[in-house]
């Protein structure tokens, strides 16, 4: 089977949790197995991040398209080496390769998901008012937002839990496995959650203009953000 | 290595982990040896009690403690800049280092009154390994410590995530010693539970007696105000939220 142009097939396998093709992917290290990954990735978010962004315009959503993949792979990438070390230490014997392998596998997943969501997401954008429309802005921008939050998170989860019977399997033992997958996990939310405050933004508040990045972006972090909001309401 | 593909089976890799008490395979290099630290830690302590090369194996550990150190410093003192990039590694190495000493004839005592009849410089490598293993760990979060030390604007932020990440990493350390500890034949871990508690805390207290290690300062060092460190950073905190 050539992986390269069979992207779609692929796709529909691993969702559908067929165990030979991860561990003939895996095992081989195949080049093809990371492109194929890299496309489903970049096409699925891409389709997706830009129904997001369509709500401010063709701009904005272009933008979200190129931003969505890239928070995904940035973060891969700042926690390639802690996720290969962290694998091996909690014993699970999954390396600093393989666990890039399994991640952007996950990441392919939720990135198919997100895809196949994108024709819903990109319907229910047609029908929200644009984000200058009204007294009813704000409420709109709310809910937009929450829609996004659920159906990423939802996307989110979904490849994840396929992504922990993988690990499971491959690991040199369920526990550690286990313990491994937490691991990435936590720190893939944390790193995540920086990068993409760094890459906003995304929705775009009403009566913030649209733009690629803020002029600012590394000035503050994620976290420091939500404290002040607290703060704030507090 | 290979997946199963039918029913899961786990556990027919590898077996249990602690049974990873087997002879040192291929030598005392560099990268050899930091593999083992990742894969198989227990092999370190099975060649430090009955091979010949414990003194080899503690200089490569504390060799890659150092240079693992001085690399996440390095990334540290990118938050401020200036002299922070060669005086944050410095102190982070140098800090470790005394911290380990001053622990030393706490941990023999305490592995001797729980049981284990290990050689000192078996004591010394366990010792070792704990710095080691933590440094290796905190060079894989150096990516994450960059994004946030370019980002963040708050010493207090900074400074508290490097703190729990040392804990993270001194956490898996500890998990080792316990480890190699029930491997080498010991009866009574408690004693050793208090050790790390020990030795955390004057890992802690350390960042406060060498301040500022994160964050500019006219002064490389401040040794005429003394502080205990909870009292440093609870001040810390008051001023960031006032």
């Amino acid at each position: 089977m050539n992986w390269t142009v069979q992207p779609i097939q692929n796709a529909i396998a691993l969702c559908r949790g067929d165990r030979g093709l991860l561990a003939d992917w895996i095992d081989a290290a195949r080049k093809g197995s990371i492109r194929c990954c890299l496309l489903l990735i970049t096409l699925g978010c891409a389709a997706y991040g830009f129904t997001v962004g369509l709500r401010n315009g063709w701009e904005m959503g272009a933008y979200v398209a190129i931003k969505l993949p890239l928070i995904l792979l940035i973060t891969l990438l700042l926690n390639g080496l802690l996720n290969g070390l962290l694998g091996l230490v909690l014993g699970s014997g999954i390396g600093v390769q393989k666990s890039l392998q399994f991640l952007l596998v996950g990441v392919a997943i939720m990135a198919v998901i997100l895809g196949a969501l994108s024709p819903i997401s990109f319907f229910a954008t047609l029908n929200t008012p644009s984000s200058g429309d009204g007294s009813g802005r704000y409420a709109w921008h709310g809910a937009s937002l929450l829609m996004h939050t659920l159906l990423i998170a939802f996307a989110g989860i979904v490849a994840h839990a396929r992504l922990l019977q993988y690990i499971r399997d491959f690991a040199d033992s369920s526990r550690a496995g286990t313990f491994a997958f937490f691991a990435w996990l936590a720190g893939n939310l944390f790193v995540g959650a920086q990068v993409s405050w760094n890459l906003r933004p995304f929705f775009v508040s009403p009566g913030l203009k649209v733009e690629f990045l803020r002029p600012d972006p590394f000035n503050g972090n994620f976290y420091e953000a939500v404290w002040v909001a607290i703060k704030n309401i507090t | 290595m290979t997946m199963n593909t039918s029913k899961p089976n786990p556990g027919n890799y590898r077996g249990n982990r602690d049974d990873e008490y087997v002879p040192l395979e291929g030598g005392t290099s560099f990268s050899n040896l930091i593999g083992k630290l990742l894969r198989k830690p227990l092999s370190i302590f099975h060649e430090l009690e009955t091979g010949n090369l414990s003194w080899q194996i503690h200089g490569v550990l504390i060799l890659v403690a150092v240079v693992c150190l001085s690399v996440f410093g390095f990334v540290v003192g990118t938050f401020s800049w200036g002299s922070q990039l060669w005086s944050a590694p410095l102190k982070i190495v140098s800090g470790l280092i005394f911290s380990a000493l001053i622990c030393l004839p706490s941990l023999y005592i305490f592995t001797c009154i729980g049981g284990l009849e290990a050689r000192f410089s078996s004591v010394v490598g366990m010792l070792c390994s704990i710095v080691a293993l933590s440094s290796l760990l905190l060079v894989g979060f150096a990516p994450v410590v960059w994004l946030f030390s370019v980002s963040s604007t708050s010493t207090v932020f900074i400074g508290f995530m490097l703190l729990t990440l040392w804990m993270i990493c001194v956490g898996f350390g500890f998990t080792l010693i316990f480890r190699a500890g029930k491997a080498m034949g010991m009866t009574n871990t408690g004693h050793l539970l208090v050790w790390c508690m020990i030795f955390l805390l004057v890992t802690v207290q350390m960042t406060t007696s060498l301040r500022p290690i994160v964050g500019e300062s006219d002064s490389l060092f401040n040794f005429g105000e003394k502080k205990f460190f909870l009292q440093y950073w609870s001040e810390q905190l008051q001023q960031a939220t006032d």
